[in-house]
């Protein structure tokens, strides 16, 4: 598997001197991170701080009312409980079904498999916006508008054809001689698949299940259509918590703070496998 | 069967699927006596989950949306009218259309220029081998991973017309004017749009270009300064070459994703006031989702869907030529 590994102590190109290197990383870091201190900041700021004019940088105080305010007067566990169920469901699909689909591209010679190469690759390039109109019509037609299983299959749109590119290209770096070892001890190709490449493919398997779930979670476009009433995601309430309410502005940035968490602390842990899953040139957005 | 290299560094190039470049490696199937056969069927099972996946949920919305561009389609009664090419005359005659594209063409390649440039500057900074560089790598990738929704949310929160601590200085500097948030202003809403999708997308471009900094020979730089060249010569001579691949891969990727992204735009101005940030993708939410104007809204999406694909071949053949050289 290809590492990205900084070069040690040879020699490199020194462009800014360090004196200008530190301000420099400090000004992208401020422009990167100051937003969301910011977020995290306000939705526990006190009514009377957060709505000052002029805005004030200082807080004399925190409170947990806008998480009690969020928690009591919307039905916030529901909406996270949908995106999980949806998230969870969207991401064993694709995986599975990129996995066999990943491997079957490098490995085997099939009828239809240029096809399924070159609509790969168109379905990976089209833009979600353009399904919108078609994928409402379908998924009305079938009766599952508002449901988890239409907002599932919608997001698979989006999901699997990363997945079976990501898988692809890992299951390309894995060598074909231990398959063919084992084909040759007898096992088939099938068991040669579950026992010894799949094993093989552990970090490609948990690169492509943090991006399938991330993509899902994160889904506006097609949620905001199909993940009405009950079914409704996270992103689509928040969204339309912004109009319904006379702005809660702490309370929105505390539901910011919440949507953002298990994201932020899912890629904090697996942040070795998102790294190498994007310069595998994936993720739309 | 050419080798193959069973370790190798990941170059982006390589492995993007623009261009098919990955396709002489992947060719290489399983070995083994009286395979063909099993691999025929191996190869058709296991495609065919995401085989029908893509028929359900690509395949035949990509072939609805063309009918429906010829029909005129009525969301209460659910009726259908075959109206010919009234929608394409109608997206001809569309000044709205006609403004979001331009609107579509500054978001992309401003867009285009923030992340990249503001990429490529964080990636030199970052590419050293100092204690703790890699925590600030990982720290600058966050505004990429958070959810787009809290992004939208919290910038307009911080360019509030009001309370907005971003949009305090510029009042005093009198550049948005008082009360008003720089994304509820006709002359400036684009700006701040492109500038949220700058803050979110400059890190995918900072990682990319890091990571083939990773693959330059070190020895190259050593071999220019003992002929006296230096750092900016360097720059010029040996990184940015050794860039220009990823450079034209984010190009063409983010290129063609950001002409269609519609979440940021949507979400932090609803492409107004006035349309004065609507882009196309954020337009075609409109006629359909807000006007249900199915039939039209099919037709628009089938011509940019057109154009897009022009647009690709024209990137993998341009793409083609880089590499033949």
């Amino acid at each position: 598997m290809g590492l990205i590994q900084p070069s040690g102590k040879r020699s490199r190109l020194r462009v800014f001197p360090t004196i200008g290197r530190v301000i420099g990383l400090s000004a992208v870091a401020f422009f990167a991170i100051g937003p969301l201190c910011w977020m995290v900041a306000s939705s526990f700021r006190p009514e009377t701080e957060l709505f000052q004019d002029p805005p004030q940088l200082i807080s004399s105080g925190i409170t947990l009312d806008w998480y009690r305010e969020v928690f009591v007067g919307s039905e916030v566990l529901k909406w996270f409980n949908n995106s999980f169920t949806i998230a969870v469901l969207v991401t064993v699909l694709s995986v599975v079904m990129g996995t066999l689909g990943g491997y079957a591209i490098t490995r085997f010679i099939f009828p239809g498999r240029r096809v399924f190469m070159g609509a790969l690759l168109m379905s990976y390039l089209f833009p979600a916006i353009l399904l919108l109109i078609p994928m409402y019509l379908l998924l009305s037609y079938l009766n599952l508008i508002g449901t988890i299983a239409g907002v599932v299959l919608a997001h698979l749109a989006i999901t699997l054809p990363l997945s079976i590119f990501l898988m692809a290209s890992f299951a390309n770096s894995v060598p074909r001689e231990l398959e063919e070892a084992a084909l040759i001890d007898g096992l088939g190709l099938f068991g040669a698949f579950l026992r010894v490449a799949i094993p093989l493919m552990r970090t490609g398997i948990a690169t492509t299940c943090l991006f399938a779930f991330i993509l899902s979670w994160d889904e506006y476009l097609f949620s905001s259509a199909i993940a009405q009433g009950k079914a409704i995601t996270v992103p689509v309430a928040l969204a339309g918590f912004v109009t319904s309410f006379d702005i809660r502005w702490g309370a929105i940035m505390a539901l910011s703070t919440l949507v953002s968490l298990p994201i932020v602390l899912l890629f904090g842990f697996l942040e070795r496998y998102f790294e190498k899953g994007l310069t595998m040139g994936s993720v739309k957005g | 069967m050419s080798p193959r290299k069973t370790t190798q560094v990941i170059s982006l190039d390589s492995t993007l699927p623009v261009g098919g470049s990955n396709r002489e490696s992947m060719r290489r199937p399983l070995l083994g006596r009286g395979l063909v056969r099993q691999s025929r069927i191996a190869g058709i099972l296991f495609t065919l989950p995401a085989t029908l996946v893509f028929l359900v949920v690509l395949t035949y919305p990509i072939f609805q949306n063309v009918r429906t561009t010829f029909y005129s389609v009525s969301l209460m009664t659910g009726q259908s009218k075959f109206i010919g090419f009234d929608n394409i005359v109608q997206i001809l005659e569309d000044q709205e259309l006609a403004k979001s594209v331009s609107h579509t063409i500054v978001w992309t390649v401003a867009s285009l220029v923030g992340q990249i440039g503001l990429g490529l500057i964080a990636a030199l900074l970052i590419d050293k081998p100092w204690r703790g560089m890699r925590f600030l790598r990982t720290l600058f990738l966050i505004p990429y991973v958070v959810p787009v929704i809290a992004s939208a949310l919290l910038w307009q929160w911080m360019l509030d017309g009001h309370y907005g601590i971003v949009t305090e200085p510029l009042h005093s500097l009198g550049l948005v004017s008082e009360g008003m948030s720089p994304l509820g202003q006709e002359s400036t809403s684009l700006a701040a749009a492109i500038l949220i999708n700058i803050w979110r997308g400059f890190p995918f471009a900072m990682l990319v270009f890091w990571a083939a900094m990773q693959t330059i020979d070190q020895g190259q730089y050593e071999a220019a300064s003992l002929d006296g060249a230096g750092p900016w010569r360097s720059f010029i001579s040996i990184t940015m070459p050794n860039l220009m691949p990823a450079v034209v891969a984010l190009i063409a990727l983010r290129g063609i994703w950001t002409l269609m992204y519609f979440e940021l735009i949507w979400l932090t101005t609803q492409g107004g006031p006035m349309g004065s940030s609507q882009t196309v993708a954020v337009y075609l939410y409109k006629v359909t989702m807000g006007e249900f104007q199915l039939g039209y809204g099919a037709a628009i999406a089938t011509v940019t869907g057109l154009s897009l694909l022009v647009m690709i071949g024209v990137i993998m053949l341009f793409r083609r030529w880089w590499r033949n050289r």
